[in-house]
């Protein structure tokens, strides 16, 4: 049992529904984002592609950031889902500089989203689960993944371009997609095999 | 048993016009999250950026709260109202002592505004409007950058519907003249995201017509930039090659569906049986003329000329033909700079996609297969030829028989033969004077056809003047400058002015100040925007997390395909603060005013509550109770509010007899339009007699489509070498959402919505690099606005493009008014008839600019 998660670029149309779906489920302060997406331009006038590109952690089977954490608050578990338990967490933020994939935030210090109007109920509900001083990434939305759920940012994504799924079960709709539609990784070279895939 | 401490409750999104179904998470009284909500078909469990970040709206500190008053006489566009506030009951005292003095008086002299961005309480008001008794009621600003005007005359005439969408379930081919559609606006924008994608994945071929490489043009299989303001002599070039050079077209369409054989006389109208007074064809079997419905006619002719008691006659259908002969791609490309070869192309490959003369089985029903679909919106027709432009852009559909049929262009839910149940609601397309469609009961803008005389024109708007106008015309603060010119007998006093910022979305704002300041101007707003700044008092309205909703199912936001879906939008919070429902406020006025009675006659005659569940006229009701009473009036007396609050949604299968209509109604649609000519004589008529014809020109009255230059392809003056376009971004609503810090922060991030786009080389002609400061001045308003450059492949080399309506300026909004948050497009459209599309008083977006790099 691995999860992993297929995103099909040709249905994205860099909406960035998922950076804002990823915001309000997790109530990750400003500056954070679990999810986000960039947007490349190629070509030359008139024959100019733009290409989206939406990210989050990557779940590697062979996490650098795991090898980097000192304190083992950076957890892997038996399902693949890399996530930080951060009443762990010193804050040392090496596994910042271990990602390649820039997938990792440092909660520096409390901070709203409204500049001097305090927290907003929303940000009081939500920030709980945000102590400042440690790191926090993207964990496939574990809370609803153990409530038999998809994260939040493939159950809401409006061309349905991400799919959730097992990786290591070689009929679950995920690795069909990867092997029928030649899904491909971010930096395989680097040999951390993501468990996000990326369909042309 | 539900916890009231943590529930899911449904209702309805209001973060654009589409209404979303919802699901909001409540938890200890604060909202935690919204989803989807996936009994909804509008969204199908799926929202946009803008829907997940509604609590951040309900949330925002900048909320207006409590009632306030302005203390500073002076008006101005950025002048501090000195707001102070007063209690709900001094407000409504003083709106309703004004509002009665001016019903005694004359009630024309109310003005209401809405926007659709509340389309509750824009349907609201305008129900307040004419129970009040005024003409000039609703007019939504949007006009000036987003409206379809001129789309939705032709809706109205070919679709009998508000809007149009392609079948994603059957097109193969959609040729886009730069619709976000699918692309996290227009409407239905959710559910439409995730068919466009599916039928992509299908194969549908898409190809966009746009200037800017927009996040549509990003997708398809092919980006045609154009030049701005030419998409109609696009589609001019493309009827000439179906026409001429190919001789693609349905003939068995054109001959059953549309007016194509109708003879045209040597005057431009019908030639009409004497007694009878019916348009006549000329049976090409028989050799003879008969009335266009005769019972024995055995083939329509298209083709040929005929003499009529001695004058010459020919079908519809050639006179269009002719007409495009001189279109050809070699007079289109100069204009368009599409490429010769290019146009061909496209056209071949759409002829051919069409598969005419195919057919379907759907249902157990065959019908014709036209798998190819055209569409268009602000861009192509947001120009001074709008009316022309978009006439030529229908016929292509029309040509192909591709017009609500599986595969094609489908009116947005023009036809509904009610629910299973109670066969209610229920609206058709009709056959009317001429045997030509009119628009069925799903409807809210003036009615086209049959058309009206042109006659003296009541409303600031110039309303009655032409009935080609359909909604919000860009006329209406012109007239309101100077009624006199127009004699109109009579000059606004009031605004009720419901949440629309005017200021940034009609056109130039100084004209927009100068002429609304003057009025006293009552605000239901849910922020001190900056058309607020001209208030005299502004009310804390709810949001739609705060508030129940009598008309949150608009069906425009209903996709065309799969089920019907009735929605009710209900509170998730009570009203936070003194925060009241305008809908609610405008109940309590209309008893204040005296006028109860009247209110309550135009709610029973325009919610269609029919018995045992009409209102009595002199009763008062709550807003539920009206609810209630429309939900059961339409769907039973078990489909009552309380029904709706539980379950959210009530949806049954839509039928192949709607959502594929055109075979099964006896109506034919216009290909000649005829009555357009006459529309032209009558308006010239009654402004020349009205002594305004300086500024009405009826030249673009036409029965077929040309395509005529905007001011800005005739600017002469070198300098002002670019066009200014505006597009819409999937994270933004028109100016509405600037202040939302979710989107605040993915637009900063984003290369685009806060930057304008140029062409690298001509950014590096004008020496201007990426991130620089601009100035971007109008050569129609002589208006300087600044702006940072996004230098980018991705635009045609004479254009440069912002995103929807950035650049506030209201120091009551410290998110969206912070520099570098966009540019105001508004600033560059001068306001004047002359950059209008007469028919329809659409207001040309095509701004010509010049454009350097700013200074410090």
């Amino acid at each position: 049992m691995r999860y992993g998660m297929v995103i099909d670029l040709k249905r994205c149309i860099g909406c960035y529904g998922c950076q804002a779906v990823c915001k309000v489920e997790n109530a990750t302060p400003p500056g954070v984002f679990w999810a986000r997406v960039m947007k490349r331009e190629f070509g030359k006038y008139p024959n100019v592609r733009r290409v989206n590109l939406p990210l989050l952690c990557m779940h590697c089977r062979e996490p650098e950031c795991v090898k980097a954490c000192p304190s083992g608050a950076t957890v892997q578990r038996e399902d693949g889902i890399v996530y930080v338990d951060e009443t762990k967490c010193v804050g040392c933020r090496y596994c910042l500089m271990a990602c390649p994939y820039g997938s990792r935030f440092f909660h520096a210090k409390e901070r709203y989203y409204f500049e001097g109007y305090g927290a907003t109920p929303f940000e009081e509900w939500g920030y709980r689960r945000h102590p400042t001083g440690v790191v926090s990434k993207c964990d496939f939305c574990r809370h609803r993944v153990d409530q038999g759920l998809e994260p939040a940012c493939v159950a809401n994504c409006m061309t349905k371009a991400r799919h959730f799924g097992d990786l290591d079960d070689p009929q679950s709709e995920v690795s069909r997609l990867i092997r029928d539609r030649g899904g491909s990784q971010l930096y395989p070279e680097l040999g951390t095999d993501p468990s996000v895939y990326y369909l042309p | 048993m539900r916890d009231a401490n943590d529930v899911w409750i449904p209702s309805v999104c209001s973060q654009c016009y589409s209404c979303c179904g919802i699901l909001a998470h409540r938890v200890d009284g604060k909202v935690v999250k919204i989803e989807g909500n996936p009994e909804s078909g509008n969204c199908q469990g799926r929202l946009c950026a803008k829907g997940v970040s509604g609590i951040m709206t309900l949330y925002d500190p900048s909320r207006v709260n409590v009632p306030l008053k302005r203390s500073n006489p002076e008006k101005g566009i950025d002048v501090d109202p000195g707001w102070v506030e007063i209690s709900w009951e001094e407000a409504l005292q003083t709106v309703a002592e004004r509002l009665s003095k001016i019903r005694s008086e004359d009630p024309r002299k109310l003005l209401v505004m809405a926007s659709v961005m509340t389309m509750d309480q824009m349907y609201f008001a305008r129900l307040f409007g004419s129970a009040f008794g005024t003409p000039n009621s609703v007019w939504n600003s949007g006009a000036g950058n987003h409206c379809g005007n001129a789309e939705h005359l032709f809706g109205a005439l070919l679709h009998s519907a508000w809007s149009k969408q392609p079948d994603t379930d059957y097109c193969s081919y959609l040729l886009n003249f730069g619709v976000p559609c699918g692309f996290g606006a227009y409407y239905a924008a959710t559910g439409m995201a995730q068919r466009i994608a599916d039928a992509r994945a299908r194969g549908m071929r898409h190809v966009v017509i746009d200037p800017f490489l927009s996040p549509t043009a990003e997708k398809a299989d092919e980006w045609v930039p154009i030049r701005p303001g030419t998409d109609g002599a696009l589609a001019l070039a493309m009827l000439h090659v179906l026409l001429h050079e190919l001789g693609a077209y349905d003939r068995e369409y054109l001959k059953h569906h549309t007016n194509g054989p109708y003879l045209i006389g040597e005057d431009g109208c019908y030639v009409r049986e004497r007694d009878s007074g019916k348009p006549l064809i000329w049976d090409a079997v028989d050799g003879v003329a008969k009335p266009f419905d005769a019972a024995d006619i055995k083939d329509f002719a298209l083709d040929g000329r005929y003499e009529m008691d001695g004058a010459a006659a020919r079908p519809a259908f050639a006179a269009l033909k002719e007409h495009v002969a001189s279109f050809t791609p070699e007079w289109a490309s100069p204009i368009t700079t599409v490429p010769v070869a290019t146009i061909r192309r496209i056209t071949a490959e759409f002829a051919e996609a069409a598969r005419i003369g195919s057919t379907i089985v759907i249902d157990g029903k065959e019908l014709p297969y036209r798998p190819v679909a055209v569409l268009y919106f602000r861009g192509a027709q947001g120009h001074k030829n709008a009316t022309l432009s978009s006439m030529a852009i229908e016929l292509l559909v029309e040509m192909m028989g591709a017009s609500n049929v599986p595969g094609g262009v489908l009116g947005q839910n023009s036809r509904c033969l009610g629910h299973p149940k109670t066969g209610r609601p229920s609206w058709s397309p009709v056959a009317g004077p001429d045997g030509l469609l009119v628009v069925g009961g799903n409807w809210s803008g003036a009615l086209p056809y049959p058309w009206a005389q042109p006659k003296k024109p009541e409303s600031m708007s110039l309303g009655g003047l032409a009935p080609t106008v359909i909604v919000s015309p860009a006329s209406l603060p012109l007239v309101t400058l100077d009624p006199e010119k127009f004699k109109i007998p009579y000059k606004l006093e009031m605004n009720l002015h419901v949440g629309t910022n005017y200021l940034m979305t009609e056109s130039d704002p100084k004209v927009s100040v100068a002429a609304f300041k003057d009025l006293f101007q009552v605000s239901s707003s849910l922020f001190l925007d900056e058309a607020t700044y001209l208030s005299d008092l502004v009310l804390p309205d709810t949001c739609y997390l705060e508030r129940h909703s009598l008309t949150a199912e608009s069906v425009s936001s209903n996709s065309p395909l799969e089920e019907w879906c009735y929605h009710v939008r209900q509170p998730v919070v009570e009203p936070l603060f003194q925060r009241r429902n305008f809908s609610e406020v405008m109940l309590d006025i209309a008893d204040r005013v005296g006028m109860r009675e009247d209110f309550n006659a135009f709610l029973n005659l325009l919610l269609d509550l029919k018995a045992p569940y009409a209102l009595d006229v002199s009763r008062k009701y709550t807003l539920q109770e009206i609810l209630d009473r429309r939900f059961k009036s339409m769907f039973g007396e078990e489909h009552g509010l309380e029904w709706f609050q539980e379950h959210g949604v009530l949806k049954w299968p839509k039928r192949v007899e709607e959502v594929y209509w055109k075979p099964f109604v006896e109506v034919r649609v216009p290909i000649y339009f005829e009555w357009f000519l006459k529309v032209g004589e009558g308006v010239k008529k009654v402004a020349q007699e009205g002594g305004f014809d300086d500024v009405i020109e009826t030249s673009a009255f036409q029965a077929l489509p040309e395509w005529r230059p905007c001011a800005s392809h005739q600017e002469k003056r070198s300098e002002y070498d670019l066009y200014a376009i505006y597009y819409r971004v999937p994270v933004h609503s028109f100016s509405a959402t600037y202040n939302n810090p979710w989107l605040d922060e993915i637009s900063q991030i984003d290369p685009y919505v806060y930057r304008v786009a140029i062409n690298i080389e001509t950014a590096r002609r004008k020496g201007i690099k990426d991130g620089d400061w601009m100035d971007i001045t109008s050569a129609g308003t002589d208006h300087t606005i600044k702006a940072r450059a996004r230098l980018t492949e991705g635009i045609h080399p004479e254009v440069i493009a912002m995103a929807n309506c950035g650049g506030h300026w209201s120091k009551f909004l410290p998110i969206a008014s912070k520099s570098d948050k966009g540019a105001c497009f508004e600033w560059l459209l001068p306001l004047t008839f002359d950059n209008m599309d007469i028919p329809t008083f659409n207001l040309d977006l095509c701004a010509k600019v010049k454009v350097s790099k700013a200074e410090g």
